[in-house]
């Protein structure tokens, strides 16, 4: 596989603090009716750091990544991408600021645990969608782009393949390729090979390594704790809603300090 | 037995009429398929207004579940008669749309074709709907976090993928619609059912009548068949596991 430069795109309207974090979350909570599933989470991620996200099933991961993108809008906190309140500055956070919404979501890559390619589009379609009709490049240079980034995660033979023709590990690549063709400065994977036959993990993951060699600046929701301890800058526990410990992958997955991360590394490594 | 031969299935009345019946029969499949292609964008139409997001859109999703809810539960023939015994004389509206008489067709062709509209939007409407509530979550939010707003998400993803599984359902809406343009001989617009009834009154025999409903029949058998074709092909996509999901 070839180095992957990604084309990491300075928009106008980007942050002033470009030294900053890239991403910064304050005080983020969510609940679905009386079910609280984020209770404050504070995070900052830095330029090109890697932040994989561990805990037990039900513990808000998902949810966290999906509030940081937007899909569940959360009830309170602020949300700063590239130093931009995403919300606006009025009512102290959580508004509906569509410039904002827009702005992130551009910006922000997310891959889902169950690919959600488009299947009426072949691959190539997939990937050049957005970039066409969001970013507004021309066909050409949406399709040609698209090619080259399927290129890079070892589908360059497959541009024109729909997705029920492709595995699940091939789907799952393209739509890797389908997020980094916007450009993103953040991407957030969600449990990405949670769905995968076993023997498809490894060549997502390995997508994943070269970006992460590249210097991309991402979050990981991830049960591979192996893999969390190899490409981690920073590991984060998560349960019921709230930042247990974190800390680099020595610390966090080597040493726990709280009880509950203890048992549950222990009940995750003894597989 | 010779009775109901003569009645019915009086071939030589059918050949000397033929023309005047196929005439009619031509009149009805324009009236099916202009009213049939206007049915199909109104229904898109509506279908869309229903689905769209946030509060500020509530107004717009409540009189659209409303019109469809109305115009579902009222008989096609009384619009029929609401509109043609009524625009013509609704003298603040142009002349040229109280009276219509575009592309060469009557008045009442253009009456039937908006009552029809109105109604079969109503219908089609609703199987959009359908169809646009099969396509997974998953893609709508797939496409959102790709930066799309709902109308680009509308227009790229959730539509074509809709509509696609709603071809034979449409198709279906679609045969009861040309069977329905048979009404429209109520306000005197000469299709099949209308030409047939005048030779009937004519002869005293209804082979003229049975002659359009065998060319009915050449035109929604097909039809029939190939909804069917349509539904096997799509349930065998299914069984055959197109969409290729490890674990759910």
């Amino acid at each position: 596989m070839q180095p992957m430069s990604t084309p990491t795109q300075e928009r106008a309207g980007d942050g002033p603090e470009l030294d900053g974090p890239v991403l910064k979350l304050e005080g983020i909570e969510k609940r679905f009716g009386g079910l609280e599933v984020l209770r404050g989470i504070d995070l900052d991620v830095k330029r090109g750091e890697v932040v994989c996200v561990i805990g037990p099933s039900g513990s808000g991961k998902s949810t966290l990544l999906r509030c940081i993108n937007l899909l569940e809008p959360p009830e309170k906190g602020k949300i700063f991408l590239a130093g931009r309140d995403i919300f606006g500055s009025r009512d102290g956070g959580v508004g509906k600021s569509n410039g904002g919404v827009d702005f992130l979501r551009q910006r922000v890559g997310l891959v889902f645990q169950q690919f959600n390619l488009f299947p009426h589009r072949r691959a190539l379609e997939n990937v050049a969608m957005a970039p066409e009709k969001v970013l507004g490049q021309p066909g050409e240079q949406a399709r040609s782009s698209a090619a080259e980034l399927l290129d890079r995660v070892g589908l360059g033979d497959k541009l024109d393949e729909y997705p029920e023709r492709l595995s699940g590990g091939q789907q799952q690549r393209v739509a890797i390729a389908r997020a980094l063709a916007m450009g993103p400065q953040l991407m957030l994977f969600d449990e990405v090979t949670s769905a995968l036959d076993p023997e498809l993990v490894k060549e997502v993951l390995d997508v994943i390594r070269e970006l992460v060699a590249d210097g991309m600046t991402m979050i990981v929701v991830t049960h591979e704790i192996g893999f969390a301890r190899d490409v981690g800058d920073r590991v984060v526990f998560l349960d019921k809603g709230a930042i247990v410990e974190q800390g680099t992958p020595a610390q966090v997955l080597d040493g726990p300090r709280e009880d509950r991360t203890k048992r549950f590394l222990g009940l995750v490594l003894e597989r | 037995m010779n009775e109901i031969i003569n009645q019915y299935f009086d071939l030589s009345l059918m050949g000397e009429r033929f023309g005047e019946v196929f005439h009619g029969f031509l009149i009805t499949i324009e009236l099916s398929v202009v009213a049939g292609i206007l049915a199909l964008v109104w229904g898109l139409a509506l279908a869309l207004l229903r689905q769209l997001p946030g509060k500020g859109f509530l107004p717009i999703r409540f009189a659209t579940i409303a019109y469809i809810d109305v115009f579902r539960g009222i008989p096609l023939l009384l619009i029929i008669l609401l509109i043609s015994g009524s625009l013509p004389y609704l003298e603040f509206i142009p002349r040229s749309i109280r009276i219509p008489e575009w592309f060469g067709q009557p008045d009442p062709f253009w009456y039937g074709v908006m009552a029809i509209t109105i109604t079969y939007g109503a219908y089609m409407a609703e199987v959009y709907r359908a169809g646009i509530e099969a396509v997974p979550g998953g893609q709508m939010e797939a496409a959102r976090s790709l930066g799309m707003s709902h109308g680009q998400a509308m227009r790229n993803v959730i539509v074509p993928q809709a509509v696609r599984k709603v071809i034979a359902p449409l198709l279906n809406d679609f045969i009861a619609l040309m069977k329905d343009t048979t009404l429209v001989s109520v306000i005197a617009l000469n299709e099949v059912a209308l030409v047939g009834r005048d030779i009937q009154g004519e002869t005293f025999r209804s082979s003229a009548l049975t002659l359009g409903a065998i060319m009915f029949l050449l035109v929604t058998l097909p039809l029939a068949r190939l909804v069917d074709r349509l539904i096997n092909r799509e349930q065998r996509r299914f069984t055959r596991g197109a969409p290729r999901v490890e674990a759910l």
